[in-house]
């Protein structure tokens, strides 16, 4: 009942929109150079980075050029010297009045001798030229053709390309995302030179224009998911998107749930690896960070560098990081269980220790425990977001609250600052942020669950997650594939990486067209008989 | 909202479940006093108990403290578990009783029979089974627990640690768990020991701090000797000797030191390292007989007299006097056992393990039978090193 409704509201207001847009779109541009310019002047209320400009050319100054663009958006130095200049003196100085006189449509000569540039569209109505001229193209106009032509020239200030600061790496392409969709998209295209990888752009956001693009491998990608993509972003309805955050909640497939299902990442090499696999990118202008779809539960503890080190060192760091998923979704919870629950099961000698450094604390170990981990995420998302210069202020207070004095002071055990500091550690292991924050979440979920169930409630809580997580889908690939449904091929990138020549096949989970990777046979130490006189050589 | 059925019968089977934990209540570590030693002794009509706590602030302490680190408190009942709630009018804490390192029964109320406060230590759900049990030899059980030892401590783990070194590195004690004091008690072929604990030097002593502020501390907590029982009753104890022929009947010895005399005067010191025994119960001619082999490898360890240990003869004769003197060991407990008249070994199990249908009739009469039993004891010690140096330089010395 509540999803119709809540439909049937964005019905009536998609139809509001049509009805303003339509207007819009019927108005063809007008004959009249002024007419044209003034209406730019009047919509745009007299913005102070609009630039206009009318002069005349030709021979005899019989032809009238109108010019527009955004100052900050177009690139000055272009506007100047392959529009402008060709049209005020080659116009006049060259032998082109000869072509005038043999064709007398201007706006055709023009555009095909006079206008030096290789991305030229023609334009016809209005709407299409504010798109234009807000994209950083310059409109030029003629008078008298009801037409005008869109002369790419974008040229804004950016960031340029730099280390992602989110995803480091110690071995591995150093260059990130940029906030530009373009650059972004060559980043892609560098490093996959195929006619397959396809590009898609669509404009969301009914304000911003915001444009969206999706890459994929055309016969790697499971053309449903592309499909299925494509359709939940066409229903997107929104003034804006500022950010690929605001498509990710829009886009994923169940909402009631502490796990992400979409991946994000600000590492092109990353992309790539997820467009090969068959998944789709979706960026978004305006932000470093893409998205990938599908997404499942193990790609979250997967590193771009893991594909960089060799397979066994690999295989070690990938089973570490499950290892911390673990301390840091149950430690502050196991120790509660076990020191308040099942004193039975520790030894003596420990109990006798934990027991000692509990003495004089005044809470029970649950409060102890919400108390010292609160007070972390508090430092921690201080951390974060505090001015730089103050930062050290911040860390010495963390470290002596966090450390010492809570301890002297007799309000917190030591073993539980040990505690929340292993936790704190172990969730940072986590190379994907947003998994690490869900964790973080359902950490304090198992405490409570801890205090008042014990052992059992934590077990409880695990098979809820479990159960939770299997329930998950992203774009219809079960989440936790490929250990449920279990997929004995696609094991080689769970629990350990296997050797890149041993990967022979895509993961099948996600796309089942086009599957095999390489055919590289495994690598063998020389053949004795055919190398024999090269190692003779070696020998001497 | 529709809740669907499936998860309305999740969360009842999830509900339903928390009923099946053992372990419900919570109690913060703080609210505990954990107890690893208890006493137990006989009064007119009922049991003292006395129980060892530990002063977890005084144990843990990096700094030296003038604390005691353990503190006993006592309290009578008629049973067990009334004395044992009788305990919370004196401890400042919820009794604990799941670290429980040690119980020890004064040797009067051994001697009267275990088998009633034993319920209680196997029925209580708090405790651990993982204790070891111990006979106060001829003192109250209270007057052990309430002695402070050095470097350990608690007292109580101090005994249980001296019981399990010296089993495996001494052999005469044995560690008794439980379950199987509780095993051998209703078991028809075999009587229960359990490993004797008594004090060196003056029991009053003990309890004070001073005890462990000198070098060589006055009062000493020792575990030697086997109560031997028949039924649940102590009747008689085995002296070092008789203990390790216990041990090594029952496969029960890891390592152990032993000596021979040597001919020309001195001895020398023998080490088994690894010890096997088999033991075989047979019927013949309606009589039971006992077959017990014992195989064994053991270095010289200590050569006091002058011999030459270079030639293999002289091996041979080592070897031969050696497995002389085990049978022997052997031997005069397994008389020991036969005059008291309690099977401590399980021969009657073995005899049920090879003849269970004739052992039916012979249970019965077994107490009368075992007195009677053959017994053949054959040791085959192997000498495998001599050590560091061949020949002893005693030699040289005497001439």
């Amino acid at each position: 009942m509540r999803r119709n409704m809540f439909f049937k509201n964005t019905k009536i207001k998609k139809d509001d929109w049509d009805n303003v847009t339509v207007k819009v779109d019927a108005e063809l541009i007008p004959a009249k150079i002024s007419e044209v310019l003034n209406n730019i002047k009047i919509t745009m209320g007299n913005s102070t980075d609009l630039v206009t400009r009318d002069f005349k050319t030709g021979k005899d100054g019989s032809i009238d050029i109108g010019i527009a663009y955004v100052d900050g958006l177009a690139d000055k130095v272009f506007v100047q010297d392959y529009i402008i200049q060709p049209l005020m003196t080659d116009l006049r100085m060259t032998g082109l009045d000869i072509e005038i006189e043999k064709d007398p449509n201007v706006f055709e000569v023009i555009k095909n001798f006079n206008l030096v540039s290789g991305d030229l569209k023609e334009i016809i109505d209005l709407k299409t030229l504010y798109t234009h001229l807000l994209s950083g193209d310059t409109i030029v106009l003629i008078e008298g053709y009801k037409k005008g032509f869109a002369v790419s020239s974008q040229g804004w200030q950016d960031r340029g390309i730099q280390e992602p600061t989110s995803q480091t790496v110690v071995r591995g392409p150093k260059d990130g995302f940029t906030e530009t969709l373009r650059t972004n998209t060559s980043l892609i295209r560098r490093r996959i030179k195929n006619t397959d990888l396809w590009i898609e752009t669509i404009p969301v956001g009914n304000k911003t224009q915001t444009d969206v693009a999706l890459l994929y491998l055309k016969d790697v990608a499971n053309p449903k998911i592309v499909n299925e993509v494509r359709m939940r972003i066409n229903k997107i309805e929104i003034d804006a998107i500022l950010e690929s955050g605001y498509i990710e909640e829009m886009i994923q497939d169940k909402t009631f749930t502490v796990f992400p299902t979409i991946h994000n990442t600000e590492r092109p090499d990353a992309a790539c690896a997820a467009i090969l696999e068959g998944k789709i990118i979706i960026m978004v202008d305006g932000t470093p960070f893409v998205l990938i779809a599908p997404a499942v539960f193990v790609e979250f503890f997967q590193s771009s560098e893991d594909y960089y080190q060799r397979a066994d060192i690999s295989s070690l760091l990938r089973m570490l990081r499950y290892f911390c998923l673990f301390l840091a979704l149950i430690t502050p919870s196991a120790y509660i269980a076990v020191t308040t629950f099942h004193q039975e099961m520790l030894p003596t000698l420990l109990l006798i220790s934990l027991a000692a450094q509990r003495e004089g604390v005044p809470f029970p170990a649950l409060i102890e425990a919400v108390m010292m981990e609160v007070t972390f995420e508090i430092l921690r998302e201080a951390g974060v977001r505090m001015p730089r210069a103050v930062g050290s202020a911040i860390s010495i207070v963390g470290a002596l609250v966090l450390g010492q004095a809570a301890v002297e002071a007799g309000i917190v055990s030591a073993t539980m600052v040990i505690i929340v500091s292993l936790t704190a550690i172990a969730s940072f292991v986590c190379p994907s942020f947003n998994m690490a924050i869900s964790i973080r979440i359902l950490r304090f979920v198992f405490m409570i669950l801890a205090a008042t169930f014990g052992l059992f409630g934590i077990i409880m809580g695990l098979i809820m997650m479990v159960a939770h997580l299997a329930s998950l889908r992203s774009f219809g690939v079960p989440y936790l594939s490929p250990m449920a449904p279990m997929v004995a091929a696609d094991q080689k990138d769970v629990f350990v990486r296997v050797p890149i020549w041993k990967m022979i096949t895509r993961p099948s989970f996600i796309s089942q067209s086009d599957s095999r990777r390489q055919a590289t046979p495994s690598p063998k130490p020389p053949n004795k008989s055919t190398n024999e006189g090269g190692s003779q050589g070696e020998n001497k | 909202m529709k809740i669907n059925k499936k998860t309305a019968l999740l969360s009842i089977a999830f509900f339903i479940l928390i009923g099946l934990t053992g372990c419900w209540s919570a109690h913060e570590l703080s609210e505990l006093a954990i107890a690893t030693g208890l006493g137990i002794d006989k009064t007119e009509d009922g049991y003292r108990i006395s129980v060892q706590f530990v002063n977890p602030g005084e144990i843990a302490a990096k700094k030296a403290s003038s604390g005691v680190p353990i503190s006993v408190h006592t309290a009578e009942g008629r049973s067990m578990l009334e004395a044992v709630r009788k305990l919370t009018t004196t401890a400042p804490r919820r009794v604990y009783l799941a670290h429980v390192r040690v119980i020890i029964f004064g040797e009067e109320l051994a001697k009267e029979g275990l088998r009633k406060p034993l319920d209680f230590l196997s029925r209580d759900h708090e405790m651990r089974a993982d204790f070891v049990i111990a006979i106060a030899k001829g003192l109250k059980a209270e007057d052990v627990i309430k002695v402070i030892a050095p470097m350990e401590k608690v007292s109580a783990n101090k005994i249980f640690t001296s019981i399990e070194t010296s089993e495996k590195n001494w052999a005469p004690t044995k560690i008794v768990l439980l379950d199987e004091l509780i095993e051998s008690l209703v078991s028809d072929g075999k009587e229960p020991v359990i490993t004797g604990v008594y004090l060196t030097g003056n029991s009053e002593l003990g309890g004070n701090i001073k005890n462990i502020q000198q070098v060589n501390t006055p009062t000493k907590i020792k575990s030697d000797y086997l109560a031997v029982f028949k039924g649940d009753k102590l009747i008689d104890w085995l002296d070092e000797s008789e203990s390790k022929g216990f041990n090594y009947i029952t496969d029960n010895i890891t390592s152990t030191v032993g000596f021979i005399e040597c001919e020309g005067g001195g001895t020398l010191t023998i080490e088994t390292i690894r010890s096997k025994t088999k033991l075989e119960g047979a019927i013949e001619n309606e009589k039971p007989k006992i077959k017990i082999y014992v195989t064994a490898e053991s270095n010289i360890g200590d050569v006091e007299c002058p011999i030459d240990l270079s030639k293999s003869k002289t091996i041979k004769d080592i070897e031969k006097k050696f497995n002389e003197k085990t049978k022997d060991i052997i031997m005069s407990s397994v008389e020991k056992a036969k005059e008291l008249g309690t099977d401590i070994y399980g021969f009657g199990e073995a005899i049920n393990r090879s003849e269970p249908k004739k052992w039916e009739d012979l249970k019965k009469k077994w107490d009368e039978e075992f007195k009677n039993t053959e017994v053949v004891v054959k040791v085959d010690l192997k000498i495998r090193r001599v050590g560091t140096i061949a020949e002893s330089f005693q030699e040289e010395e005497d001439q």
